[in-house]
């Protein structure tokens, strides 16, 4: 089964994914006519900075066990079956927020959404957007990142890649693992730039 | 294997669960004094302010214990346990044999003293049947008494006061929530309802009520006559554990459980409101009686009993409470004594909208206070359940910006 699979390094903390998403979980699906929408459609991915300033693309993790279901006051976060996608009914939330202390990631907001009752506020979150999914799309977020800080596949395949690209840099003459010399660059000088401002 | 659950509350619901995942064929009964399907308790205070219908309370399905092979034994309680036999016994005197038992009781309203408390119009706020009748009420009501400034009172005063009643709340200490979160916190939440029209009484307590047949006043302990025609009582709960022989079973507050929520008596177990154990913040034996903790507390245990050893880290206190447009998030230990040697630090107050308190022993992390802007209060809350020594300056953990992302290497 494959998934979103977070590859912070390579975050360049350009924020694309959010409005993309946003825009997948609005009524009408299009960037231009969502932003007319009320309420607003929000992102459930957040790009947050890091002590360097580096941005951090945080979504969702669908834990096993989740926290937030078992803290959840209502029963209204369950696990979709065929993807074990963390969803949260909403109309079965009740907005007290039990869950926000119970994510560890921090990932959870409360406002009112275009896809849940009208004129009432509700837990929101990162659905693997299983709508798009669904229709044989891949989820919003893959789509919009550009330097490949987030993508959509097997959890096997990414894992391989990763331990090949750490044996490769343990192996005699070799450099630093695999990341874009522009991503590498642009992480240095942000980090450089942190240090000045606090030195 | 015969495994019996007193109590069908969400403790007893998560363990017959665990249970079945590990074993399919050994026998459960679950006792139960109320008869509703399991339901959300923290919900009922939704019903009584209007915005949840009492049928939505409900959170397994009509074929509950059927679907998971339970039997349910409803309407009554267990009245005693006989350690030595392995055996309870009900109101009705029936007696249930068991291999393993769990005590998911839960907790009573705590009692308030007071002379005519039999009149109509007197309520506790616990269970559905509570709220059932309180709603009924309300058609007639027009001035309610709120008793008790914890989070079930305050809970209570803001549902009647969006019902339109006249509210007005009695507490015995000085500030709002005064368990939960310190004097700062507290005067915010007691603004915001003051500015709703919510009237407050500190420092007073009620000896008698008056009326014929239904309540008409409150006689206070200075001798002043509030008149009300309507009552809730929120004095706290306590842990429903009067059946416990305690020659056999270490009760102090609540059951006194291990760390794989087993009591002090080889094959029961105890979870939820009714069980104590360490918690992780404070650092001793504490009864925190949450929902959150009630269901992981169940399952643990359910899992425990059928056989799995799976340890139980501590429970911690956490709460939210969202009152209009204010919410207050605590965590742990979050209003220590000043003999206790935790630094504090804080930010923002009422007027700004906004406050952070943090509780600090050495550098963990054991207590924090959030007024609005709640959505990061889990990824602290990870830092004291582990206890991680702190690397970020308390200002940068304050920060309006503050996210998972800062933590990271
Ligand atoms: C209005 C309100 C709001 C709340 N809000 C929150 C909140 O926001 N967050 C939060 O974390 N918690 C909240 N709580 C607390 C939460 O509901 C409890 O912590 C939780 O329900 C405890 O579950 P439990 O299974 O341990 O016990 P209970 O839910 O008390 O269930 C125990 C059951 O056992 C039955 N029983 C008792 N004695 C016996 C006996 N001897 N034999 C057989 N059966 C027996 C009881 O009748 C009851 O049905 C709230 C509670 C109330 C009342
Ligand atoms: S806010 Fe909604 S989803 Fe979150 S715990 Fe409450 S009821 Fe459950």
């Amino acid at each position: 089964m494959k998934e979103v699979i977070v590859h912070p390094k390579r975050c360049v903390g350009c924020m694309q994914c959010m409005p993309a998403c946003a825009t997948a979980h609005s009524r009408t699906r299009h960037l231009v006519s969502a932003v007319l929408e009320t309420p607003q459609p929000k992102p459930r991915v957040h790009v947050g900075a890091g002590r360097f300033n580096e941005g951090f693309p945080n979504r969702c993790r669908h834990c096993d066990p989740a926290p937030c279901q078992l803290t959840c006051l209502t029963g209204a976060i369950y696990r979709h079956a065929g993807t074990q996608t963390v969803m949260i009914d909403p109309d079965r939330c009740i907005n007290c927020a039990s869950c926000a202390m119970a994510c560890p990631y921090g990932v959870i907001r409360f406002h009112e959404d275009p896809l849940g009752p009208p004129g009432r506020a509700v837990a929101v979150k990162c659905d693997n957007c299983v709508a798009r999914v669904a229709e044989g799309q891949i989820p919003a977020c893959v789509e919009a990142c550009k330097v490949g800080a987030l993508t959509y596949e097997e959890r096997d395949t990414a894992m391989k890649r990763q331990t090949l690209a750490v044996a490769r840099s343990m192996s005699s003459g070799a450099g630093e693992p695999v990341l874009p010399p522009g991503v590498g660059l642009l992480r240095t000088m942000k980090e450089s730039q942190v240090q000045l401002l606090k030195g | 294997m015969k495994y019996v659950i007193l109590g069908n509350g969400i403790a007893g619901v998560c363990a017959a669960e665990a249970i079945r995942t590990l074993d399919l064929e050994g026998e459960i009964v679950m006792v139960g004094d109320e008869t509703f399907l399991p339901y959300s308790r923290p919900m009922i205070s939704y019903v009584l302010d209007g915005s949840e219908p009492h049928d939505k309370l409900p959170i397994r399905p009509a074929d509950f214990y059927e679907s998971m092979k339970i039997k349910p034994v409803l309407g009554q309680r267990a009245v005693s346990l006989d350690v030595e036999n392995r055996r309870v016994q009900l109101a009705d005197s029936t007696c249930i044999d068991y291999d393993r038992l769990l005590i998911a009781t839960g907790a009573d309203p705590r009692p308030l003293r007071a002379a005519h408390m039999d009149l109509g119009g007197i309520f506790y706020l616990r269970t559905e049947s509570h709220v059932r009748q309180q709603v009924a009420a309300l058609s007639t009501a027009r001035r309610a008494l709120v008793l008790g400034g914890g989070l079930v009172g305050l809970k209570a005063a803001y549902a009647l006061l969006k019902r339109g009643l006249e509210v007005t709340l009695l507490i015995t200490s000085g500030y709002p929530l005064s368990l939960q979160v310190d004097e700062i916190a507290g005067k915010m939440v007691l603004d915001e309802l003051l500015r709703r029209g919510l009237k407050v009484l500190v420092g007073r307590s009620v000896r008698a009520f008056e009326g014929n047949g239904v309540v008409r006043a409150a006689v206070t302990d200075t001798g002043s006559r509030l008149p009300c025609d309507m009552v809730i009582i929120a004095k706290g709960v306590l842990p429903s554990r009067d059946f416990i022989p305690r020659q056999h079973i270490h009760v102090d507050l609540g059951v006194v459980v291990d760390d794989h929520l087993q009591t002090s008596a080889a094959g029961i177990h105890a979870a939820g409101d009714v069980a104590e154990s360490v918690d992780i913040s404070r650092g001793c034996r504490w009864v925190n009686a949450l929902w959150p903790e009630a269901a992981v507390q169940g399952r643990i245990a359910g899992l425990n009993m059928a056989g799995r050893p799976v340890v139980y880290p501590g429970s911690m206190s956490r709460n939210v409470l969202r009152v209009y447009d204010l919410d207050v998030l605590t965590l742990g230990h979050a209003n220590p004594g000043p003999e206790e040697g935790c630094r504090i630090v804080w930010s923002g107050g009422p007027g700004k909208g906004r406050y952070r308190s943090l509780v600090l022993k050495d550098d963990i992390l054991v207590g924090a206070v959030l007024v609005n802007q709640v959505e990061q209060g889990g990824v602290l809350c990870a830092l004291m359940e582990n206890r991680v020594p702190l690397r970020l300056s308390t200002s940068r953990l304050m920060a309006p910006d503050f996210n998972f992302a800062c933590l990271l290497p």
